[in-house]
């Protein structure tokens, strides 16, 4: 993930490439964001920032996380369980009990299984644009309460501020994607 | 006049040594045992300074100067969010503590923003019932220029920290927004920098007590008032001692109990201002023995 920070003076700039790298590595973001770019004018007290998303992994299905046994699955990666339960009991009633930490005991058929190790438990897609406003709204000063996001492909931009934003703070945003998307683009190329 | 420091050693002989300071007319403020070792705050008179460490190289100890030790310091940040705890926040209280200071944090309700940051009458009421205060503002210069102003006429000592390196009076730059603790040796410095900003402001309040001294220590206070009303179970720092008072944390009825306490031939009544605090518990202002007369 690349971080680009503009506007302040050169220990602001530091401190929030420091910032934007930390928050994105604590959401879990680090390696689905491409780049961040932020600018901060604290003297007109306007801050614009630009996530660019990255590849996202691919749905994690039943057969992703548990290994098949008889009348019952034993868990191989623990995070993804309570949302396999929750699935699960909603799906088969009392038919599935929680036999352990790791096991789960399930009176299903042979096909109904077959089935049931098809089906995703969870997408990282579902959720992807709440956790990047998520971690934008933990990088940007807590002051900047009023917020303009425009739709831009694959890139997420959002400009805050404690003052109402302009029209002039709206198109020198988008000018600044604009610029960003090319050079990234052309650095790509 | 007294001294306040920490004692960390193992357990051998140490209770000969808390028999010294009784006897040296001294006191403990704070007391911790964890298995073999051991932690005291001690507070003597400073001229029976060479007697307690006499003894604490006899029983094989070690004696730390505490100099923010009798001073209870809130740390004052923007607000309460993630954006500012529980770094730096925390980082700065943890080492404000192990200066021997009693640290409280308060987020300003209004404190974010640059235009719209406000500082309400009752907060500033609460944070001048404190010793010291350490505000925390941020990264930006244009920020902190501006939040300067919140804390201008704040009749108590008090530290602004912050990001960039500024010219700014009780100013202490390189702590600033940040996600990771302050563990680095430059981190570590600028913290002592800011605690050593704390301790001259605090040094300014002492002196002042000291030409126009107190009908009694603030010290002396607290070990009645402990007699009196016995800390209860679990309950840790119910009478916390402050530069020219207390801050004593009373359940209800107990006020008349505090106000009756003798000390020598006169009542706690008559040589403290008592009030509830806005914050927690109840604050003993002590009068000068100027007012008082002689107490003993």
């Amino acid at each position: 993930m690349e971080v680009r920070v503009e506007g302040g003076d050169e220990f602001a700039n530091a401190s929030y490439t420091r910032i934007c790298q930390n928050i994105f590595r604590d959401i879990g973001l680090h390696s689905n964001v491409d780049n961040v770019y932020l600018y901060c004018n604290p003297g007109e007290h306007v801050f614009i920032i630009s996530v660019k998303i990255g590849r996202v992994p691919s749905p994690i299905t039943v057969n992703d996380m548990t290994i098949r046994g008889d009348k019952r699955l034993k868990v191989t990666n623990e995070k993804y369980v309570p949302r396999l339960l929750a699935l699960l009991w909603d799906k088969y009633g009392e038919r599935v009990k929680q036999l352990s930490r790791l096991e789960i005991g399930i009176d299903l058929s042979t096909e109904e299984m077959q089935e049931l190790m098809k089906v995703t438990v969870y997408d990282p897609r579902e959720d992807l644009n709440t956790r990047i406003l998520d971690a934008v709204d933990r990088i940007l000063p807590e002051g900047a309460r009023v917020r303009y996001t425009f739709p831009s492909t694959g890139r997420i931009t959002v400009i805050a501020s404690e003052n109402p934003i302009t029209d002039e703070w709206k198109r020198r945003g988008e000018e600044m994607v604009q610029r960003i998307s090319e050079s990234v683009s052309e650095g790509g190329a | 006049m007294y001294k306040i420091m920490m004692f960390s050693g193992g357990v051998y002989k140490f209770n000969e040594l808390k028999e010294l300071i009784q006897d040296i007319g001294g006191f403990i403020l704070q007391e911790m045992v964890m298995q073999t070792e051991t932690m005291l705050h001690l507070a003597f008179p400073a001229e029976e300074e060479g007697v307690i460490k006499g003894k604490v190289k006899e029983i094989g100890g070690k004696l730390v100067d505490l100099p923010l030790a009798g001073a209870e310091i809130i740390i004052v940040a923007p607000s309460l969010g993630r954006h500012h705890a529980v770094d730096p926040m925390c980082d700065i209280a943890e080492f404000l503590r192990r200066k021997g200071a009693i640290t409280n944090m308060m987020g300003l309700a209004r404190g974010v923003g640059k235009r719209i940051a406000q500082i309400q009458v009752k907060e500033r009421k609460i944070i001048e019932e404190f010793d010291a205060a350490v505000f925390i503002f941020g990264n930006f210069r244009e920020c902190i220029e501006e939040k300067v102003k919140l804390c201008e006429g704040l009749e108590v000592p008090y530290i602004i920290v912050g990001g960039p390196e500024m010219e700014i009076p009780h100013y202490v730059g390189g702590i600033g927004r940040r996600t990771e603790r302050m563990k680095r040796k430059h981190e570590i410095e600028k913290l002592e920098e800011m605690a050593e900003g704390l301790r001259v402001e605090l040094d300014v309040k002492r002196r002042e007590i000291e030409e126009d001294p107190l009908a009694t220590s603030p010290l002396f206070i607290k070990e009645l008032i402990d007699m009196t009303i016995p800390p209860k179970a679990g309950e840790e720092l119910s009478t916390i001692v402050h530069l020219d008072g207390l801050r004593v944390k009373l359940e209800p009825g107990e006020e008349e109990k505090v106000r009756e306490i003798e000390i020598g031939k006169r009542k706690l009544a008559d040589i403290c201002e008592m009030k509830r605090s806005l914050y927690e518990g109840y604050l003993l202002k002590i009068l000068p023995e100027a007012v008082t007369g002689s107490v003993f």
